[in-house]
Formats: structure tokens, sequence, C-alpha cells
């Protein structure tokens, strides 16, 4: 398991690595980097949430209210550009 | 937990549960009180008013009041439920305001259900409709645990290409609340069926002010709810625990103690097994919700699952030991029996559980 990485700057890469590295771990699947995970045959709500709860642990972010749209976590890079703006913004709060 | 809230609902019910089971109401005072005073959604962080339990704390505060009365337990949950589903999906100022107001002694209810939409949530069918700088709501929400003391109710309705959840006063025009009569148990739980005909509201009502994932947004919801449930369970099991062995100490036959009849110290023991193992999964899951652990959402089916069980199985069996005692209404033994059956029931029933968990299973291999 991953420490919270709070420690900027925190690079597009290594979210990119790590978001691979448990999306292989938990789905046996290794995802392109913009494959729609949710699209059919995909993966399901319940994983939906853990991505949510995984990303936020991780990372050190919170995800809340509009942010919390499917379709940031609809494939690795959109979480990623996630994951960067939470962590800028993150700093501010 | 916090034994200041633990007394204090402890306090709240003293002997009142069975008549309140008798008489299908909670006195809406005793409600508002408690959640006044943030005691029937602990985990609203202090910001809002709340008293920021842990969901570990939480859930053994939930369980204290589930051991005593169910239907003041089912409250907690609806209300815990609804704070959760405003806190991770309302926006800053929607937070601040809503919540505010669920720790100052307003209620609220949860609505998923409809008539064609149970098990099968992506079959639901209320619509929520922009409308300039308003939204406008049309659906029929059934079986809303607490919506029959509400002030608002948390409805889960198709908006723009997804879907949302919109915080409705119960007072709009076009809202209907219709007690459902006599449920088999949980009985003054204030189930109650909403219908939402043209209901206009501002569109800053609308959680988060953007559509969702349905999925996700009921998934985020119910994993709160499903922890809440399970901890009510470990509360009944509790409750039908102390019943059964004070009535085996107490009660003679064939010239000594039932405790002493081996067949009746074996219920005994499944009692005692049942609570250990409840608790056991409720106190897991829970560290990984307190934890923030991506495992949380099977973890919280896990947990509902095996308590439900637990507690339908040692309701049944305490009623067994008390048997004649335990077989007359607004009895504690008699309560779990009719209250713990509903629990596979609600929020994933043992069927969907299992679903979800085969799925798990599966998981594991390529
Ligand atoms: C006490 C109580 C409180 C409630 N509180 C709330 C509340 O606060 N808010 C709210 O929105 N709703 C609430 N509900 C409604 C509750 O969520 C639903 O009753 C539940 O989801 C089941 O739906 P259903 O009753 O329509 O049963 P159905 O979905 O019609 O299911 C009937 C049976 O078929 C089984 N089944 C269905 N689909 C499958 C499948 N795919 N595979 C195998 N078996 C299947 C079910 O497990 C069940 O045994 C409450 C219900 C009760 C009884």
């Amino acid at each position: 398991m991953s420490e919270p990485t709070t420690t900027p700057p925190l690079s597009a890469e290594h979210v990119r690595t790590e978001l691979k590295r448990f999306l292989e771990e938990r789905t046996k699947t290794d995802w392109a980097v913009d494959t729609d995970l949710f699209a059919t045959g995909g993966v399901s709500s319940l994983f939906a949430m853990e991505l949510v709860v995984h990303v936020e642990k991780t990372f050190g972010i919170a995800v809340e209210g509009p942010d919390l749209r499917i379709d940031n976590f609809r494939t690795v890079d959109a979480m990623t550009a996630l994951v960067l703006r939470l962590a800028e913004a993150g700093s501010g709060e | 937990m916090s034994d200041e809230l633990a007394a204090l609902i402890g306090a709240e019910i003293a002997d009142r549960a069975a008549g309140w089971d008798l008489a299908g109401a909670i006195p809406p005072e005793v409600l508002r009180g408690l959640g006044a005073k943030g005691a029937l959604c602990a985990e609203v962080p202090a910001e809002y008013g709340g008293r920021g339990l842990t969901g570990r704390a939480n859930g053994e505060l939930t369980s204290h009041a589930g051991a005593l009365c169910s239907s003041l337990r089912s409250v907690m949950t609806s209300q815990g439920m609804a704070a959760w589903t405003i806190q991770r999906f309302g926006t800053r100022r929607q937070r601040s305001a809503e919540l505010t107001r669920l720790t100052s002694g307003a209620l609220a209810a949860v609505a998923f259900s409809e008539p064609q939409a149970g098990s099968d949530l992506s079959a639901i069918a209320t619509t929520i409709t922009d409308d300039g700088d308003e939204v406008v709501l049309n659906g029929h929400k059934v079986w809303s645990t607490a919506a029959a003391y509400a002030d608002v109710v948390v409805v889960f309705g198709r908006y723009q290409d997804g879907a949302a959840a919109v915080v409705v006063p119960t007072d709009t025009p076009g809202v209907t609340v219709s007690p459902v009569a006599q449920p088999l148990g949980c009985r003054a739980a204030g189930h109650a069926d909403v219908v939402l005909d043209g209901v206009r509201l501002p569109a800053d009502r609308v959680l988060s002010g953007t559509s969702q994932s349905l999925g996700l947004l009921t998934t985020l919801a119910l994993t709160y709810g499903r922890l809440s449930v399970a901890w009510g369970c470990v509360g009944i099991i509790r409750g039908c625990l102390r019943a059964a062995a004070a009535h085996a100490r107490r009660r003679e036959q064939f010239g000594k103690p039932l405790a002493e009849h081996q067949l009746v110290a074996r219920h005994l023991s499944e009692l005692l097994v049942a609570e250990q193992t409840a608790t056991r999964v409720c106190e897991h899951a829970s560290d990984r919700w307190d934890s923030g652990s991506p495992e949380v959402s099977g973890e919280a089916v896990l947990a509902k699952h095996v308590a439900a069980g637990r507690a339908a199985h040692a309701a049944a069996t305490a009623v067994q030991v008390l048997a004649s005692a335990g077989s007359v209404d607004g009895e504690v033994v008699a309560r779990a029996y009719r209250d713990a059956k509903l629990m596979q029931i609600i929020e994933g029933s043992d069927e969907i559980c299992q679903l979800i968990l085969a799925e798990r299973a599966l998981e594991g291999v390529a």
C-alpha cells in the first residue's frame, strides 16, 4: 500500500503510474491511459467508489461536490488531471 | 463511542421503545431534541455543528441505539445517510447550510426506492428538470424511512445526462408524504411514500449543481447506510443476547434454570457467536472507513450482509429461549424478530449483497 503523498510537486507521470498500478492490481487488466473504465464490460459502481477513495487517500486530496463527476474518473488521464488540479488547489485549503 | 451521546440516547428511550413500537410513532420532540444535540448524525464535522465522531465511534453509538430501539436507530441511519450525501456531493455552500440544519434539530430522509425501482436502482424514473434558475421534480418514492417526520428528503432522480440528489423541503408545494400503514418492523421509524408532483425548487438545491453518475451517487450514499444498518444489527443481537441470557438464568423448568439445559445453553452460545461475529465484521469495515481504504464499499456490503443474517437468526433464537414470555408484541425480542427480518431486505437485500460479494470472489482470478 502506498503512503499518502503530500509533498509537491506531484508529477503527472507519477500519478499516472500509480493509478495504472492500482487498476491493474484490482482488475487484473492493463488499462490504456485513455480507455473508458466504465464502458460496457468495464468496472462497477462499487469499484468507482473504490477509485474515488483510493485517489483521495493516495494523493492526500478530497474529491467532493462537483469534482465527484464520473467523467473525472473515466480514464487514467482524466483522473490524473483531477489529482493534479486538486493537489494544486489543496495547498490553498 | 461518545459516552455523553450514548447516555443521552439511553435516557430518551428509557423504557419507551415498546410503547413507540405499539403506537407506530416516536414523539417528534424526542427526535428533534436528539437531532439538535447532533446525536442523529454524529459523524458530521464540528464545523457544521456536528460531533465529528469517527465511523467506528458512530458505529458503536448506532449499535447502542439499535439494542434499545430499532425505530430510533433507523431514523439515525436516514439522518446520517442524508448528511453524508450532502457532505460528499454538496458544494461548500450547500454543506454549510444543509449540514448545519441537520445538526440543529431538522430531520432528514433519503429516497431512492420507487414502485419500479427496488433492488434495481438503475430503473429510477423520478425526473429533475432544469427550468431557468429552478428545477422541477416529478416522481414517486416509496418506503422512505423517517420521511413521515422529515423536514427535508434527499431525493435521487434523473438529471441532465445522468443523475442527481436534491434536498427537497417537505413543505414545498407538490410534495405529498403518505406514511406506510403498519410496517412489519421498525414500526415507529416513520416510513412513508413521497409523491413529487411538479415540485419547483431553486436550482441550488441540486447537490453539487451538476449531473453525476447514478451508480456512484447511490453507492456512496449506501455505503454509509450499510455500515449504519450493520451496526444497528449488532445492537439487535446484543439486545437479544441480554434478554435471552437473563431469562435463561431466571426461569426454571424441570427443577433447574433453563440455562442448565444443554439445548438452551446452545442457543445462548449461538447468540454470543452472533454478537462477536457481527461486531468484528463491523469493526473491520468501520476501520476501513476511518482509514480511507478503497475497500470500504465492499467491506460495508459484507458487514451489512453478515450482521443482518446474524441478527435475524439471533432474534429467532431469542424468541425461542423466551418462548411465551417473548411472544408479546412490543417486547424486546418480539420487536427484534420483526425488525431484524427487514434488515435482510434494505440497503441491498441478502441476494443483492450476495451478487456483489460473488463479483468480488471472481475478481481475484483473471
Ligand atoms: C423497513 C424498510 C425501510 C426502507 N427504507 C428505505 C429508505 O429509507 N429509502 C429508500 O429509498 N428505500 C427504502 N426502503 C426500500 C428498500 O430499499 C427496498 O425494499 C429494497 O431495495 C428491495 O426492493 P423491493 O422491496 O422492491 O424488492 P425487489 O427488488 O422487488 O426484490 C424482491 C426479491 O427479489 C430479490 N431480487 C431482486 N433482484 C434480484 C436479482 N437480480 N437476483 C437475485 N434476487 C433478486 C430480492 O433480493 C428480494 O428478495 C426500505 C424498505 C424497508 C422494508
